[in-house]
């Protein structure tokens, strides 16, 4: 009944709004004030815990480019989700499309790219990642479209087969492990080559930042432009809302399907090359470290949009980086902020229940 | 003294008034049908008096004493049950499990519902298994069920929002006995219904809602029905012979086909062939057996059946949904037998599918994206969309084919089920080429209004030298519209009539496999 009176649907969302943009702020900021009873409790120092926590964050340029990389990759993961979620998919999987991404993409870099010309040889293990994220992604779009398998199943099984693939590489000689050199040398792969390392952005004034950022700003567009704007973002939609009715309508429902979760996989995969590419530089068996399931929680809060996406990967790549000084300066456990996170997501989410309550009324 | 009497209620909606200053007396022992097209408030009135909504203003009062339910717990309490559209019932539990919940009773005895069920059985002829799962009844035996599960309690009314809208013919007459049962014991009726027929079949008064406003409450001896059809849609219905016939069919007689309604006298070369198609379901069972059938250009044959003699399945296979097992289907020469949605489209082929809502159209999508939902492509550049551009298309169409919405850009789900198949038949009747329309229950769930525009679509393409074929659980549906009965039963096409030579007992005694012709 609402919905027949146009000026009313108006209304109500011209109020919304600010009430999505609000939500968010408040549900953090409540969040990060339980994090800091939290650390009065542990007998920790407050202000020493914010002072490293803002340190951490961005406290110098260097820092800011360290939470900007994170942010990267996080925001790649919930693009994927996003892309996925057209088509009414739930894309899990992202730790495990990382880590296909990352250790493909090391073994290009390390076999091979490093002699490639022209900048070919980051391109070429970044496209390397990219495809076996998106073969990760895709085996579960194909397992829905044959079998009818359920795809939040079947990526975080692929997850669990694809993180011991990683560990399997970096344990193995034949694989990926580098060469024992002294008795500390642990199982990962040698670092990769120069040339393959992605470029900095700013090399003069030793911020790490690196052109990663300007390939994920090309995929918040592109996503933004297929998830908005395109026949192709219509026909994952459609798809997704009522597979029968588009088949009826001529639709290759399967092929959908597979090329939805191929091309989410794929941005997972390009995350993870990143990661290797840009930050870490080596292979080790742990590598993703719950990047995939922080994306995943980046992708489900942006309800759908890519302006969210990079809101929610900036500030999980920041709390991130500060926690990680918190920890090493202030001997406060970065637990804390995990448990922040998740009050984030719990409030966001909570409050998203009564939005939603709001619209229908 | 009135068992229900509603004065001056008024429910709104944010802005929209669902009914407007609403005064009403239900009688004791008396089946009053409430008569309304989608939209008029008939769901709201009866919500009001079950309490799953509160008036905004007015009272109510049941048996003399003031009625103001809080919630359906209340109403049942004061003796008001109801029998919703939409069965509440636990698919994987029997009937007798279904009866108990909701019992009060902290202790269940199952021999007490059994005893009950007995009992109304003898009253009521409510027959029905009680060790019998909910999913393996038909449709109607599930609303017995309903029933008998708002019976147990002996209630004093019994409200029935559109119960016969998912009911078969022979399961209708049923009902509207059990109604009759029940206002004989002294109980009262509310039965929510859009069919005339029924009305005059079953109710002792009917009351008219239009726009949330009672226009006319009728005594139903020698009432007029053209009037209370007049006072329904609120102007006279064009072209009023066959829509009337169709959707009064008083007494069950013949409606009258007048000469404007009847085709050209012969029809011309074939468009569809359909030749020994077999199709059998994952449990091996065949569901077609053999069918053949021919349409011809500038003709409608209907199909006659009762339900899931294979219609369903014809409908399935001819839209490229189901793959049949055997046999051929030719269109235009094109051979489309097991072909995909997008071939059989190409080959000229529209279909208006039986679930509108499951196959037919996105309600969560534009009126805008649905009416180019096969062709997505086609405001397009360079993979983006050109949104303004297939706006001012689905205007054009929407005009065209008064499709009635405030906008292009709003919810498919936002339209009354009329506009919605008037939108579904406005894209399948725009497709190019197009030489065979398939309309499958094309009016089931509509009000009078639509129905003839729908019927008024159908004749058009057929004078347009379309081959239609219509299939429909309305046997007067069929007679009105068709040009040619064919009737269905188990799979196969046991007879055919032509056109003014139809008769309800020649396809009834087919339908139910009594006879050949």
């Amino acid at each position: 009944m609402v919905m027949k009176n146009p000026k009313l649907a108006q209304g109500t969302r011209r109020k919304l709004v600010p009430l999505q943009v609000l939500v968010p702020i408040v549900s953090t900021v409540i969040a990060l004030g339980i994090g800091l009873l939290i650390i009065a409790a542990t007998g920790a120092s407050v202000v020493e815990a914010i002072e490293a926590f803002w340190d951490g964050m961005a406290g110098s340029d260097f820092n800011i480019g360290a939470s900007i990389n994170r942010a990267i990759s996080l925001a790649l993961v919930g693009l994927g989700f996003i892309f996925a979620s057209r088509a009414n998919l739930t894309n899990v999987g992202g730790e495990g499309q990382i880590a296909m991404g990352g250790m493909f993409a090391t073994a290009a870099a390390l076999h091979g790219a490093g002699g490639l010309p022209l900048g070919l040889a980051f391109i070429v293990p970044l496209a390397v990642g990219t495809v076996a994220g998106a073969v990760w992604g895709g085996l579960a779009g194909f397992l829905k479209a044959a079998r009818g398998t359920n795809e939040v199943i079947s990526t975080l099984l692929l997850s669990f087969i694809a993180l011991p693939l990683v560990y399997w590489s970096v344990e193995s000689f034949h694989l990926l492990r580098k060469p024992i050199s002294d008795v500390s040398s642990l199982p990962e792969s040698a670092e990769i080559p120069d040339s393959t390392k992605l470029p900095l952005l700013f090399p003069d004034n030793g911020s790490p930042l690196h052109i990663g950022l300007l390939i994920a700003a090309i995929a918040v567009v592109v996503v933004w432009l297929v998830l908005k704007h395109s026949t192709l973002g219509l026909r994952l939609r459609a798809v997704g809302l009522n597979a029968t009715a588009s088949r009826r309508a001529g639709m290759r429902t399967s092929f959908y399907v597979i090329l939805a979760m191929t091309v989410s996989g794929g941005l997972g995969g390009l995350g993870g090359a990143i990661m290797i590419l840009g930050q870490q530089l080596y292979l080790t068996s742990d590598f993703s470290s719950g990047y995939g399931f922080d994306g995943l929680v980046v992708g489900l809060l942006s309800r759908g949009s890519a302006v969210g996406v990079v809101i929610g990967a900036l500030l999980f790549g920041f709390l991130r980086s500060g926690s990680i000084n918190m920890e090493i300066s202030a001997h406060v456990p970065s637990a804390v902020v995990l448990i922040c996170q998740g009050l984030i997501v719990i409030v966001i989410a909570g409050s998203a229940i009564l939005t939603n309550r709001k619209v229908t009324r | 003294m009135a068992l229900l009497e509603l004065s001056g209620l008024t429910k709104r909606f944010g802005a929209f008034t669902a009914l407007d200053d609403i005064t009403l007396l239900i009688e004791r022992g008396e089946v009053h049908c409430l008569l309304g097209e989608n939209g008029a408030g008939k769901s709201t009135l009866c919500n009001l008096v079950f309490g799953v909504h509160r008036p905004d203003a007015g009272t109510m009062t049941l048996g003399g004493e003031p009625f103001d339910p809080r919630g359906p717990a209340e109403a049942l309490q004061r003796g008001v049950v109801m029998v919703h559209q939409h069965f509440s019932l636990v698919p994987n539990m029997t009937v007798a499990e279904n009866l108990m919940l909701g019992r009060a009773s902290a202790v269940l005895k199952p021999q007490d519902i059994i005893v009950r069920m007995e009992q109304l059985a003898a009253e009521y002829g409510l027959e029905i298994d009680p060790e019998a799962r909910i999913d393996e009844l038909s449709v109607g035996e599930r609303q017995r069920v309903e029933i008998i599960k708002c019976l147990l309690g002996d209630p004093q009314l019994l409200v029935l929002d559109e119960p016969t809208a998912v009911l078969q013919p022979d399961e209708i007459d049923a009902l509207l006995a059990i109604c009759r049962q029940v206002a004989l014991r002294g109980k009262s009726v509310i039965l929510v219904t859009h069919k005339l027929g029924e009305i005059s079949r079953v109710a002792d008064r009917t009351t008219v809602l239009r726009q949330g406003r009672i226009i006319a409450t009728v005594a139903m001896e020698g009432a007029d029905i053209r009037s209370l059809v007049r006072s329904m849609v609120g102007r006279d219905v064009q072209s009023a012979g066959s829509v009337l016939a169709a959707a009064v069919d008083i007494e069950g007689k013949t409606p009258a086909k007048s000469s404007s309604d009847v085709g050209p006298t012969s029809p011309g070369e074939a468009v569809l062939q359909i030749s020994d198609l077999v199709y059998r379901d994952p449990h091996g069972v065949p569901r077609l057996d053999g069918l053949s059938l021919t349409v011809g250009t500038g003709e409608i044959v209907g199909i006659a059946g009762v339900e899931g003699n294979g219609q369903t399945e014809l409908g399935l296979i001819l839209a490229g949904l189901a793959a049949p097992s055997a046999g051929a289907i030719v269109v235009g020469g094109t051979q489309v037998t097991g072909c995909t949605p997008q071939e059989i489209t190409d080959a000229g082929v529209g279909i208006v599918p039986e679930d509108r809502h499951a196959v037919a159209c996105i309600k969560e999508l534009s009126v805008a994206e649905n009416l180019y939902l096969g062709a997505i492509g086609k405001f397009s550049r360079f993979g983006l969309l050109d949104k303004s551009a297939r706006r001012k298309a689905a205007e054009t169409m929407m005009r065209d084919f008064d499709v009635r919405a405030s906008s292009p850009d709003v919810s498919m789900a936002s339209l009354s089920g009329g506009n919605q198949q008037k939108a579904v038949l406005a894209r399948e009747l725009s497709l190019d080429p197009l030489v065979f329309l398939l309309a499958a229950q094309p009016t089931r769930g509509l009000d009078v209004g639509a129905i003839e525009a729908v019927y008024n679509r159908i004749r058009a393409a057929r004078d347009d030298g379309l081959g239609v074929l219509l299939i429909s659980s309305e046997l007067e549906e069929l007679m009105a519209v068709s040009d040619r009965i064919a009737v269905i039963y188990r799979g196969k096409l046991v007879g055919e009539l032509a056109a003014g030579s139809f008769s309800r007992e020649a396809i009834g005694a087919m339908m139910s496999g009594h006879a050949h012709v």
